[in-house]
């Protein structure tokens, strides 16, 4: 293994130093010896970042203001002002008390959101080599224009959204739609979207849409569903066989 | 001209009421008995049930939970007797603290969710890695010989605030207020059951009893709430 002379990890064995001994001769040993910890450095940046997130979200939860004692003395307090409400019965209370046990969190102050922003990754080389584009970009001509209007769903006799409608965007919310069989076919206000394995997670204006499921023999699933900005909404569609068909069979 | 005049004021109402057509409220169960909390005063059947803060996690895209309590209420007129529904009937009272509440419009209570959704903090938190490749040179500071190899990088990015809030445009009242709307309880004369929900504006505290009074021809039904 060359690791030069004088390289202070020059004890270190196993494959993560092998790797190293690439390195050509004559590289100062003080370089060896960062280029060695800095995967621990990674390491550690990562744990410490997380270890951010769990405090951060800890402390959110902690946040949530819970007056035990000022509830129990508006209790004795209204004990004493309200003797007519001592008609509910006593196990009616005590459910009361456990449906509402975990209902603490509600009110109309702000609430702390802490989410996990984008991870970068990764390395890039680019090196272009060969003659000039010769169109322009993409809504160049007056006729890129005419031709996407024509795409619209309104627009056509067999409405339809063109590809790339569903794609994330900055005021849009998620629709994460899982579908039985999953060849089933997508519409959205009536025009096709799609099938559904291609459809996963679509992203759509804040609106409420009527949403269809459907396969050949099988029941139609609808759903009138509302989408909000940032939100994400689940949908599991699950489409039984056609009783019809089977009395056919 | 007459027969015109009403033809015409006939077409507008059926536009007018297929304009306003959509879904409103639930389903009516197969009786108040299937409901939690149920009764009949005057032949009509009252069905309560109060949604948990998870079922109206679930029942509503809107973050309900932050202003209200919700509960659906199915009415089941008398025979031959047809029933005025409206929700200023309804009141819920609160014990322990004692409060008490008339339902919230749904455009009121998106307004408040709204309001909510936007005073809320952000917290985003990005790690970031990176790999790249050294050549061999000369530092142009120090003078002194580098070496060439891979570097490694690593380090998180924190940001707090910024950007809009999820649920927080006016586009977003305006879906919050077609959701509560379209799922609250229908109003006016019914001799048919309806059913749906009805929000009281209040903050759900821990050992709250709850109390719901409906008036019902000038009597006072209390239904005591699990």
């Amino acid at each position: 293994m060359n690791t030069g002379p004088g390289t202070k990890d020059g004890n270190r064995q196993g494959p993560k130093f092998s790797a190293e001994a690439t390195f050509p001769a004559g590289v100062e040993s003080e370089r060896m010896g960062v280029s060695m910890r800095n995967p621990a450095l990674c390491l550690a940046t990562l744990f410490l970042s997380s270890a951010l997130c769990l405090t951060l979200r800890a402390q959110t939860n902690e946040s949530t203001p819970q007056p035990a004692n000022q509830s129990r003395s508006d209790a004795s307090a209204s004990q004493q002002q309200s003797p007519e409400l001592d008609s509910a019965k006593p196990s009616d209370q005590a459910e009361g008390k456990k449906s509402l046990k975990e209902s603490e969190d509600s009110g109309d102050k702000g609430k702390t959101h802490l989410r996990l922003g984008t991870v970068w990754l990764g390395a890039a080389y680019s090196h272009y080599h060969g003659p000039y584009y010769p169109y322009g970009p993409y809504g160049f001509y007056p006729g890129d224009w005419v031709y996407a209007s024509l795409w619209h769903p309104i627009w056509s006799p067999y409405p339809y959204y063109p590809a790339g409608y569903f794609d994330h965007n900055d005021g849009r919310g998620e629709i994460r739609l899982t579908a039985d069989p999953k060849m089933a076919e997508v519409y959205i206000d009536g025009a096709y979207a799609g099938t559904a394995d291609r459809l996963k997670s679509m992203w759509l204006d804040p609106g409420a849409y009527d949403l269809t499921v459907s396969a050949s023999d099988r029941e139609s699933f609808h759903q009138r569903v509302y989408v909000l900005s940032g939100k994400s909404l689940k949908i599991t569609a699950k489409l039984n066989a056609d009783s019809s068909s089977k009395e056919k069979l | 001209m007459k027969w015109r005049i009403s033809f015409a004021a006939a077409l507008l109402l059926c536009v007018a009421s297929l304009a306003t057509a959509g879904p409103k409220g639930t389903v009516p169960r197969a009786g108040a008995d299937r409901y939690t909390t149920h009764t009949i005063r005057d032949g009509v059947g009252i069905g309560i049930v109060l949604l948990s803060p998870e079922k109206a996690r679930k029942e509503f895209v809107s973050d309900v939970n932050r202003c209200c309590v919700v509960a659906e209420i199915a009415l089941y007129p008398a025979k031959d007797k047809p029933l005025d529904v409206s929700i200023n009937d309804f009141v819920l009272r609160v014990r322990n603290p004692e409060a008490s509440a008339k339902p919230a419009s749904a455009k009121v209570v998106a307004a408040r969710l709204q309001k909510n959704a936007a005073s809320d903090r952000d917290i985003t938190v990005s790690p970031t890695a990176g790999v790249g490749y050294e050549s061999a040179g000369y530092d142009p500071v120090t003078g002194t010989r580098t070496g060439s190899g891979v570097t490694r990088s690593a380090g998180v990015m924190v940001g707090i605030g910024g950007g809009p809030k999820p649920a927080s445009t006016d586009k977003d009242r305006a879906v919050m207020e077609t959701e509560l709307s379209e799922k609250a309880l229908p109003e006016g004369m019914t001799s048919t059951p309806v059913a749906g929900y009805v929000y009281f504006p209040v903050a759900r505290k821990k050992n709250a009893s709850l109390q719901l009074q409906y008036t019902l021809n000038g009597n006072t039904v209390v239904l005591s709430l699990p």
